[in-house]
């Protein structure tokens, strides 16, 4: 616990002024008045705190919006991951969606002996570089394919698009047949022992691999293998790049061009990418290089970009979907006739709520960047 | 018969899935003690993540067993399953577990000596194919 009590210092939470700006941008307390961060740090904060049990701590979207707002940068996501791991420990079970399938496949993956067979999707005219020290990170699209096929999902055209994009422009990159789920929705859940467990089985492979350079198409899976496994597990000496941060200066340097594409599109900043990672021009600069194709942004978009309304597989219910609902509005007021992505997640929680909506959300086309833009190339 | 092997999780339905077991208690058959009965409501209620939460508390294996589809309790079969049964079997297989450490059965009410044969081949198919799940 000593270590906890360390990492909430660490997140500034004890210089909070007490302004409430982090609960006035925060998307879940705008539709549900019991989730409260300025009351969360509060609560924590008083010297009575101990014994008392927090429920209302699950609900908060790790979306970066109240840090965005933060005067003082308090790290409000961190504060809520120390305190999710603290109840985690002292025995809270927590209520996962999806029945528990996604962390259940998750401490799966963490068996030792392990022996996935994860790569029956790959098309045969992808060129795979097995001496190149770069690693395309395919993350768990595979999977989501397999869970989400109900609600019409394709991570994998993503990775596909990724995949396609990298052999036009000539990088080299190999792809490991037993890469683990990098673990982040576990650690943003506060089981950091799974989530070790797994870094611990990526970063071995990696090792075998001599792999010194990782590209992902997934944001999650780009800020977790380049922030947090070297916090947990110390320096990892790999260059961590996301996709669009190695595609965008090869368009803009004129070594990539992307095809023609008549379109009118909106673009989707995943919170992980975007406010976490600060990554918001290079996913715009690749959109901007296919031709025809027409951007167009959302009401709120770059640093105040409204979140896809769900995360780490926790907590899915009537106000994630009124925060779907409003994106989706907006999305619809700008234009568009694409909605695209650079989050397999985002794709999945917007296609859920186009699902299950009662009609009232716009049946707006949802894609992944990666393969929009590979598409262009056909 | 009773001898340690492979660990199965059967979830039966509360109709003819677990009438099944029933008659095989009442006529003294006998199956492992390593296989687990867990009684659902119906089959329709039990989706992936239970399935992977019983390989994750290691399962080697976990059966399926409800009532013929046009015997449904419930009167109306969704087929809800079906979809959970093949949506699980190709995440078990992506990741490199046994296809066949799943598998779905449909018997008539009753049939105790049914089920006693399916688990014991079930678990004989286990065990061919994994050796270590026998101890």
């Amino acid at each position: 616990m000593q270590n906890i009590e360390h990492e909430i210092k660490d997140t500034n939470i004890r210089l909070c002024l007490d302004c409430g700006k982090c609960t006035v941008v925060c998307p879940i307390a705008q539709h549900d008045p019991a989730f409260n961060p300025r009351l969360i740090a509060q609560r924590r904060l008083s010297q009575n705190s101990r014994g008392s049990r927090d429920d209302t701590i699950w609900s908060c979207l790790s979306c970066y919006m109240c840090m965005e707002r933060c005067n003082y940068h308090v790290k409000f996501p961190s504060f809520i991951h120390a305190l999710r791991a603290e109840s985690l420990s002292e025995g809270t079970q927590i209520q996962c969606n999806h029945g528990g399938a996604i962390q259940a496949m998750m401490r799966l993956m963490a068996r030792g002996d392990l022996q996935q067979k994860r790569l029956g999707w790959l098309p045969k005219d992808v060129e795979l570089s097995s001496q190149s020290d770069t690693l395309f990170f395919v993350g768990c699209a595979p999977y989501f394919d397999v869970l989400f096929s109900d609600l019409g999902v394709n991570a994998l055209e993503g990775v596909k698009g990724a995949l396609k994009l990298l052999n036009r422009a000539q990088v080299p990159f190999n792809i490991i047949a037993n890469e683990r789920c990098c673990g982040r929705d576990l650690l943003l859940q506060g089981d950091r022992k799974g989530f070790t467990v797994l870094a611990k089985a990526n970063m071995d492979e990696f090792t075998r691999h001599g792999v010194k350079k990782i590209i992902t198409n997934c944001p999650e899976c780009y800020y977790t293998l380049k922030v947090n496994y070297p916090n947990m597990l110390g320096s990892t000496g790999i260059q961590v790049m996301h996709l669009t941060q190695v595609v965008a200066p090869l368009v803009q340097g004129g070594k990539l061009s992307l095809g023609k594409l008549e379109k009118r599109v909106t673009y989707q900043d995943p919170c992980t990418l975007g406010r976490c990672s600060r990554i918001f021009n290079e996913p715009r600069q690749v959109l901007s290089a296919v031709a025809g194709l027409k951007l167009v942004e959302m009401e709120q978009s770059r640093e105040k970009a409204l979140c896809c309304g769900s995360n780490s597989w926790l907590q899915c219910g009537a106000v994630n979907r009124q925060i779907q609902k409003q994106r989706f509005a907006q999305a619809e007021i700008s234009g568009a006739e694409i909605l695209v992505t650079a989050c397999p997640k985002c794709q999945i929680h917007l296609r859920c709520a186009q699902k299950s909506s009662d009609g009232k959300i716009a049946r707006l086309e949802i894609l992944d960047l990666a393969s929009l833009a590979a598409q262009s190339l056909d | 018969m009773n001898k340690p092997g492979a660990s199965i999780v059967v979830f039966a339905c509360n109709w003819d899935g677990l009438s099944c077991i029933e008659v095989a208690a009442q006529k003294g058959l006998s199956y492992p003690a390593s296989v687990k009965i867990v009684r659902v409501s119906c089959l329709s209620r039990v989706h992936s993540g239970l399935i992977l939460k019983a390989f994750e508390l290691g399962a080697n294996g976990v059966m399926l067993l409800g009532c013929s589809r046009s015997g449904c309790h419930f009167e109306i079969e969704s087929g809800l399953i079906e979809q959970e049964y093949e949506k699980t079997r190709n995440i078990l297989g992506l990741l490199g577990l046994r296809e066949k450490k799943l598998a779905l059965i449909r018997l008539p009410g009753g049939d105790g000596p049914g089920f006693v044969k399916q688990v014991n081949d079930f678990i004989a198919g286990i065990e061919q194919t994994e050796p270590a799940a026998a101890q």
